[in-house]
């Protein structure tokens, strides 16, 4: 009696096991894929707003911080090597004063960039990412959310583009003298003729023409006159999330056909319609909830970042926010894929500057993506771009176009 | 009859003979220094050229009638390296000095991209050297005044990477960290602050300016940096009692720390006649600005080139001295005593001062070169003057640089 239960014991156990174990196996196959696939992956995230924590004493880029979503450790952690730095003001802040405070967060940038460089380094062309990542180094790039920092001057866009920026949103969240923004009334009926003249100066310097939060009119502007394929940095689909700052599917096809990408941006409010409801009957939107949150804080960024990162856990604990998990993302990444091939979808997280859904808590998580791509049936190739081999590509198309009208001149 | 012809034309051949021999003598001496010149580095460490391309009415590639500064001028005169200065008055100060100054870099380096031909941007002295092989002119950029920085230490490592390679501590007015030679002293020279601003130009690679500062603020840069400090543009006072210009003591210690007077060609500063008329006559130098005023209006690039042009009108009446270029030379020379042939170079003030006669803009360099040659100064001397002491001094202030880098 004891030995045959010891022998169905044993038995079970084994054939337990044997099966336990063909499944992981199989799960690790994949899991197992999606990790090389990752990490010998370009990641190139174009949206980033960690640059206004560079202000605070309380965050180092090179150790683990117990908040935000991105540093040294946990972009190794989740095999991030490029990234984008976001050079980001108050949208009513304009002028001289405008210029200096973007000065001073690219100043910021570079200073950090050149304290870490061990395991950074300043990029300002694909060749530059793609060397960085021969030499598994993180690729730091600067991006400048919103045109009012150029203090409306065309000169401006040059100077940032020797300062290193290669990109630059036409708008924030409020127009600005010359491109409305698609979370304002219009005033310019899109880009005005000092606009036409800023875009095509920023084809000739090479900085990647970015829509994100530009009003719909200014978006086909830009796309008409602009040479080089566009880039939205971090919006994604109005068809799965109804709101202004994501683009419809006209949009996205429209912006495939000239070549450019857009990257899939994780703020709740952007990518779960119930959330987006919920979230703007709580605070009357984004722009109203930011707008209260920097008088608050008395425009300390780094504040406001914390101050609505606590807020909206709050609600969601209160269950007034509903839960979103990062599934939401994949299933973003997966329309714009369906709807215009993988050539013209990539990442802008918006970490350190948006609400992240569970599961995509911070940059460390990041190698999930590449498995659930992989297990919807997405190629290798098809994912390398997605991750940021698409993103390259608007980069050196641009560069090429700044070649050919500077060659012009 | 016959022979008196005879004797008479045999003179005019000997005096012809003569003439000629001693033009030999004279050519010799000019060719040498005509060779000497235009294979040398000539580099001038302060030009004010900046202001008048903001409007964009002017461009470098076309020779100007006024002015002294344009490609074709400084190729006749073999003008290799030039400093082009980002300025504006003291008074303008917080972002908007920040929004102006970037203005007027973007000017200078949308001229490089204009014409690549005939400029490359260079921020090291291998560029330099290299725009020399091709047969450019090496453009660098320098601030003038250190109110520009807005106190921002950002705003200044921006300038660097700009590609702004030198900053005078103040312009005419003090700073909010250093006082200015032409002001009330307010901080007893440099603050902590601008103790630190030095320190950061050091670590960036800028050379420490001290043209327009107060002798203390000298002192105490001098203390400070690392590297070797330029004057970009001042010259005597022992020779001209103004207090834009070094004192000899000053001048021994700027040159005992291996730095350079670049001497500037101003007449104010150059002659202390002229110097003492206009003091005599301050009615007149508020005649000659009320003048600029109406004729330029607010335009600074305007102001400066009429500036100098009402000025030779007032020389003209005869109511200011006529100043001849070769105070120049004596200033040259006297700091050379003073400080050493290492411790010598040339910074103009081309557009933004009163050129004295002889020297009315770039393409009289070359004389510099020959009255020097005729003082008896070696090759290797003269072009140490003319521009491998500004090189010496880069090179070293980019060695410091490499150096604080390092030890970060």
């Amino acid at each position: 009696m004891r030995r045959i239960l010891a022998l169905l014991c044993v038995s079970s156990c084994v054939l337990g096991a044997a099966a336990l174990f063909a499944r992981r196996s199989n799960a690790d196959a994949v899991a197992e894929r999606a990790h090389n696939l990752h990490f010998s992956s370009i990641v190139l995230d174009t949206h980033d707003d960690t640059t206004q924590r560079f202000f605070s004493k309380d965050y180092s880029l090179g150790k683990h911080n117990p908040d935000g979503h991105v540093d040294i450790p946990r972009m190794r952690e989740g095999g991030m090597n490029g990234i984008f730095f976001s050079i980001w003001i108050d949208g009513r802040i304009m002028g001289p004063p405008a210029v200096q405070k973007a000065l001073d967060q690219i100043d910021a940038v570079h200073e950090i960039v050149r304290i870490f460089s061990k395991d950074m380094v300043f990029c300002r062309t694909a060749e530059e990412v793609r060397r960085a990542h021969d030499q598994g180094k993180i690729a730091a790039l600067i991006g400048v959310e919103g045109g009012h920092m150029i203090g409306n001057d065309i000169r401006m866009v040059r100077v940032f583009a020797d300062l290193g920026v290669r990109y630059m949103t036409l708008t924030h969240f409020y127009n600005d003298e010359w491109a409305d923004s698609s979370t304002d009334k219009p005033a310019h009926n899109g880009l005005s003729d000092y606009g036409k003249d800023i875009v095509r100066e920023m084809n000739r310097q090479g900085i990647m023409v970015d829509i994100s939060h530009v009003s719909d009119k200014t978006f086909y502007d830009a796309l008409e006159i602009s040479k080089a394929p566009l880039l939205a940095s971090h919006s994604s689909c109005r068809a799965l999330c109804n709101h202004a700052r994501d683009m419809s599917d006209d949009m996205i096809k429209a912006l495939a056909a000239k070549g450019g990408v857009i990257q899939i941006n994780y703020e709740k409010s952007f990518i779960d319609e119930a959330y987006r409801q919920a979230y703007d009957k709580e605070t009357g939107g984004v722009v109203n909830h930011l707008s209260e949150l920097t008088k608050g804080c008395n425009n300390d960024e780094a504040c406001i970042s914390r101050e609505m990162a606590k807020l909206q856990q709050k609600l969601t604990e209160e269950g007034k926010l509903p839960h979103v998990s990062w599934e939401r993302v994949i299933d973003h990444i997966d329309h714009a894929a369906k709807l215009v091939g993988a050539d013209h979808v990539g990442l802008g997280s918006d970490f350190d500057g948006a609400d992240m859904p569970e599961g995509l808590e911070d940059c460390s998580k990041l190698p999930k993506i590449t498995e659930a791509l992989l297990r919807k049936g997405y190629s290798d190739s098809d994912i390398r771009k997605i991750l940021g081999e698409n993103t390259l590509r608007v980069m050196e198309q641009s560069e090429r176009v700044s070649r050919e009208m500077q060659a012009q001149n | 009859m016959f022979r008196g012809i005879a004797i008479i034309a045999l003179c005019v051949c000997a005096g012809a003979l003569m003439r000629a021999t001693s033009r030999t003598r004279a050519d010799d001496v000019a060719t040498r220094a005509q060779k000497l010149h235009f294979s040398s580095i000539v580099v001038d460490t302060h030009d004010d050229t900046t202001q008048r391309l903001i409007d964009g009415r002017f461009d470098l590639a076309h020779r100007d009638a006024s002015g002294s500064i344009d490609i074709p001028r400084m190729k006749e005169g073999g003008l290799g390296a030039i400093f082009f200065s980002i300025w504006m008055p003291s008074k303008i100060t917080g972002p908007e000095a920040v929004d102006r100054s970037l203005v007027q870099i973007d000017a200078v380096r949308e001229q490089v991209r204009k014409h690549p031909n005939d400029l490359v941007l260079a921020t090291t002295v291998t560029e330099i050297r290299e725009a020399r092989k091709q047969r450019k002119i090496a453009v660098l950029i320098g601030v003038e005044g250190g109110h520009i920085i807005n106190s921002d230490l950002g705003v200044l490592r921006s300038y660097a990477a700009l590609g702004v390679r030198c900053m005078t501590l103040t312009h005419t007015g003090n700073t909010e960290w250093a006082d200015a030679s032409t002001d009330k002293p307010v901080h007893n020279g440099l603050t902590d602050f601008g103790k630190n601003v030095v320190r950061e130009m050091n670590r960036l690679g800028m050379m420490v300016d001290i043209s327009h500062v107060s002798d203390k603020t000298f002192y105490d840069a001098l203390a400070v940096s690392k590297a070797p400090l330029i004057a970009s543009h001042s010259s005597c006072r022992a020779l001209c009692d103004a207090p834009r210009n070094m004192t000899d003591q000053m001048i021994k210690d700027l040159a005992a720390k291996g730095g350079v007077i670049q001497i500037n060609y101003h007449v104010g500063f150059l002659s202390q006649e002229f110097r003492n008329d206009e003091k005599l006559h301050p009615e007149w130098e508020q005649a000659i600005a009320a003048e600029v005023q109406k004729r330029c209006d607010g335009n600074e690039g305007c102001q400066l080139i009429v500036g100098d042009q009402i000025t030779r009108e007032y020389v003209a009446q005869g109511k200011l001295p006529r100043v001849d270029w070769n105070k120049i030379i004596e200033h040259i020379d006297h700091a050379v005593k003073v400080g050493g042939i290492d411790h010598v170079g040339l910074g103009s003030d081309f557009d933004g001062a009163n050129m004295p006669y002889g020297m009315e803009d770039a393409t009289k360099l070359p004389q510099i070169t020959e009255a020097l040659l005729r003082k008896g100064y070696s090759e290797s001397d003269v072009k140490k003057i003319l521009g491998e002491n500004t090189l010496r001094v880069m090179a070293e202030v980019e060695r410091v640089s490499r150096e604080l880098h390092s030890a970060n």
